[in-house]
């Protein structure tokens, strides 16, 4: 009996103490705007960016005594499902570095929080920007709700070897010359043109041919036309010639890289962080055989990054001035030189492209930026709406039938269109 | 007396259930919960943050009408019952070989063991370079041995795609399918053997009359294990193919997992992943009745 009583004091002393710890927990937490303040922030792929990452910590931690900045990074492919997990389990990191169009959905259901009074706030954030790449990484449905981070868009990388083997004296700047160039320089092993395919990144090809993937109201599908079907047709000819490479409709990075880095194609629509994947698998690029120039019609796919802010974070103000102060001149530049990327940040890109150091140390990283920024105004594949990963899943999958002769041009966009516009329906 | 063993049948219990506590408790957060969960999503929207939504059969009859998820449906029961019985069938043939007293039977069976061990993803990159049009083995050697000019691009072809990934699994299961096997025929009496041998059984009588009714349970076991397999496989798909070209090897997993993780429909998912469950513990009954009850379970002296 006395044991039995010894055990119930024990009980009831440990729940007393746990209840105790919960309440002070608790209270800690809604006296937080005094007390210390934390925040986490999540990036995208950047281990190889840790001494920047800490010098922005350190920084911000040194200007604002008691907050401390807490750094997580996931690579590439695990950080959406990283992201929805914290989510769930109501620990979203307070700032969250997002790739492309994913941030839509997060803007839509309200996980990001509305930026549009902080950037009304603070005037010079909206001035940072080149205008058109805040635009395109920052606005949905009339909101910011993001900043822009890094901003590299398609470019059209050449092998210039290949173009004087073949007699072509200059990069070609509408869509009949690239097929006849792209013709012209295949042979062998080799084809004349590949491109990477995610993100909507092969769309100019479309575009140049004057294809919108939506209505403008983004409602329904607008892709289904005459000029579309002629489009899919000349690629699934020009893909089953090997005049395209294959691998641009079944590869996702590394494979596409790694053909035109083997010298295996002349020609690679891809975004500027492609220029170090596929230089570090050859043996043929360098600053003097790379060429870069604008797609035809210089249209060109944004793949930016950008930084969200959690609407459940407990300390936004907090999380608004690291961002602001990561993403200013000085860390912008950093970025865009460390990175080999736009950062959209306007005098830092400039200033660098001005730099006539940097343009000798690197000059198609500096070309590439010109190229770049002349493309700002022409921004393509851009959905605008929260479903952009099923629209884009519905188009791509269908056009692949056709790219590999499994169903009729006009098949595959008809599918594409009822399939995309089911989708937008149900939004 | 009657009143101890009352007690001690008592304290017995009371034992067993302390005991199976902690693995019944570890059972119940990580099945249970998280099967009456999905459960309960699969009749939600959720977008990971807000209260979800009650929508009732809204996301089954989204499920039921969505294309792709048929296609998903197809490619899985494709996927197994290309794979599987095949894997079993060449199994068989196998450990029979090697249950034999062969010089150097241990090499053999450690050779096609092999490459169970070796983690899905790695297997998915070795046989995608293997199937790769320019630069792999496989069509190298097509190549040299003039039987095809162009390389065949086994995983960008939509007719060629989910055979290349069914063979992959065949490859990658095999050894395991092997070693099961082989435990079921060492458990065969070979009293079994001798007098069906002095009654002048052939080979193929005693392997039609006494291997095969007797290894009923571990072919039953390779069954089941395939189609869990074939339902549950995603690292494999995921790295060679990621569903594609097109949905050509898309199975419901990594359909289930496209739904969750990119395009944030949660509930959508969840409605999947209770159909697939049902539909799995559907074929595992109709298996197990076809296999005559006990999951195939034999009485050698019947």
């Amino acid at each position: 009996m006395k044991r039995k009583m010894q055990w119930v004091v024990f009980v009831a002393v440990a729940l007393s103490l746990s209840a105790a710890t919960v309440w002070a927990g608790g209270q800690g937490e809604a006296a937080s705007g005094q007390g210390p303040k934390s925040i986490t922030v999540l990036t995208w792929n950047l281990p190889h960016y840790a001494d920047s990452i800490n010098g922005w910590i350190s920084e911000f931690q040194g200007a604002n005594k008691g907050v401390t900045v807490t750094w997580v990074d996931k690579k590439g492919t695990e950080l959406p499902t990283y992201y929805q997990t914290q989510l769930a389990a109501g620990t979203p990191p307070d700032i969250v570095d997002i790739q492309g169009a994913l941030w839509y959905q997060y803007a839509k259901d309200g996980i990001f929080m509305d930026l549009s009074p902080y950037f009304q706030k603070d005037a010079d954030m909206k001035t940072r920007f080149e205008p058109n790449i805040l635009k395109a990484a920052s606005m949905y449905q009339g909101k910011y709700y993001m900043v822009p981070f890094y901003t590299p868009s398609t470019v059209l990388f050449y092998n210039k070897p290949m173009f004087k083997a073949a007699g072509i004296t200059s990069p070609p700047t509408t869509m009949e010359e690239l097929v006849a160039d792209a013709k012209k320089l295949t042979h062998g092993n080799v084809s004349g043109f590949i491109t990477l395919n995610f993100d909507w990144l092969y769309w100019p090809l479309f575009r140049a041919n004057g294809v919108e993937i939506l209505n403008s109201d983004g409602t329904k599908a607008a892709f289904n036309t005459p000029a579309a079907v002629q489009t899919l047709k000349t690629l699934t000819q020009l893909t089953s010639s090997g005049v395209i490479s294959k691998v641009s409709w079944t590869g996702r990075w590394v494979e596409p890289n790694g053909e035109f880095g083997a010298g295996n194609a002349a020609m690679l629509n891809a975004h500027l962080p492609a220029l170090k994947a596929f230089e570090s698998q050859s043996t043929w690029a360098n600053d003097q055989t790379v060429g870069v120039a604008p797609f035809p019609g210089k249209w060109s796919v944004p793949n930016y990054h950008g930084f969200g802010i959690a609407s459940k974070s407990k300390f936004p103000d907090v999380a608004w001035n690291f961002v602001k102060l990561i993403t200013n001149e000085k860390w912008a530049k950093n970025a865009a030189s460390v990175l080999g990327t736009l950062s959209g940040n306007s005098a830092a890109d400039t200033s660098l492209i001005s730099d006539p150091q940097f343009a000798k140390d690197n000059p198609v990283v500096a070309e590439s930026f010109k190229v770049d920024l002349s493309e700002a105004g022409n921004l393509t594949g851009i959905t605008g709406t929260a479903k952009d990963a099923q629209v884009k899943d519905a188009v791509y999958s269908n056009i692949q039938k056709a790219l590999f002769g499994q169903v009729s041009a006009e098949k595959a966009l008809s599918d594409a269109e009822a399939a995309v516009n089911q989708i937008l329906a149900g939004q | 007396m009657a009143i101890l063993s009352r007690q001690r049948r008592r304290s017995r219990a009371l034992m067993i259930i302390i005991l199976l506590l902690p693995s019944l408790l570890v059972f119940f957060l990580y099945r249970g919960v998280p099967i009456v969960w999905n459960l309960v999503l699969s009749f939600e929207k959720w977008n990971f943050v807000d209260t979800p939504k009650f929508v009732g059969l809204g996301n089954y009859a989204k499920m039921f009408s969505d294309p792709i998820f048929w296609e998903s449906f197809k490619n899985t029961v494709l996927y197994f019952f290309g794979g599987s019985p095949i894997a079993i069938i060449l199994a068989l043939g196998l450990s029979l070989l090697v249950n034999k007293p062969l010089k150097g039977r241990n090499v053999y069976r450690a050779l096609i063991f092999l490459p169970y061990p070796i983690t899905p993803v790695a297997i998915a990159i070795i046989w995608k370079w293997l199937y790769d049009d320019k630069v792999g083995l496989i069509n190298f050697i097509l190549r040299s041995l003039g039987l095809t000019k162009q390389g065949i691009g086994f995983l960008s072809n939509f007719s060629w795609a989910l055979p290349s990934v069914i063979f992959t699994t065949i490859w990658q299961v095999l050894g395991y399918f092997v070693i099961i096997m082989l435990s079921g025929l060492q458990t065969i009496p070979d009293e079994l053997y001798e007098s069906a041998g002095l009654d002048g059984a052939s080979a193929a009588r005693r392997l039609w009359s006494i291997t095969l009714p007797l290894i009923r349970p571990t072919v039953f076991l390779c069954f089941i294990v395939g189609i869990i397999n074939s339902f549950t496989t995603f690292d494999v798909i995921y790295v060679m193919t990621n569903g594609g070209p097109g949905h050509a090897t898309e199975i419901l997993v990594t359909y289930i997992y496209k739904n969750a993780f990119t395009y944030n429909e949660i509930g959508a998912a969840a409605a999947m992943t209770l159909f697939m469950f049902l539909f799995l513990l559907l074929i595992t009954a109709v298996s197990n009745k076809i296999s005559g009850g006990e999951a195939g379970g034999v009485n050698y002296y019947e």
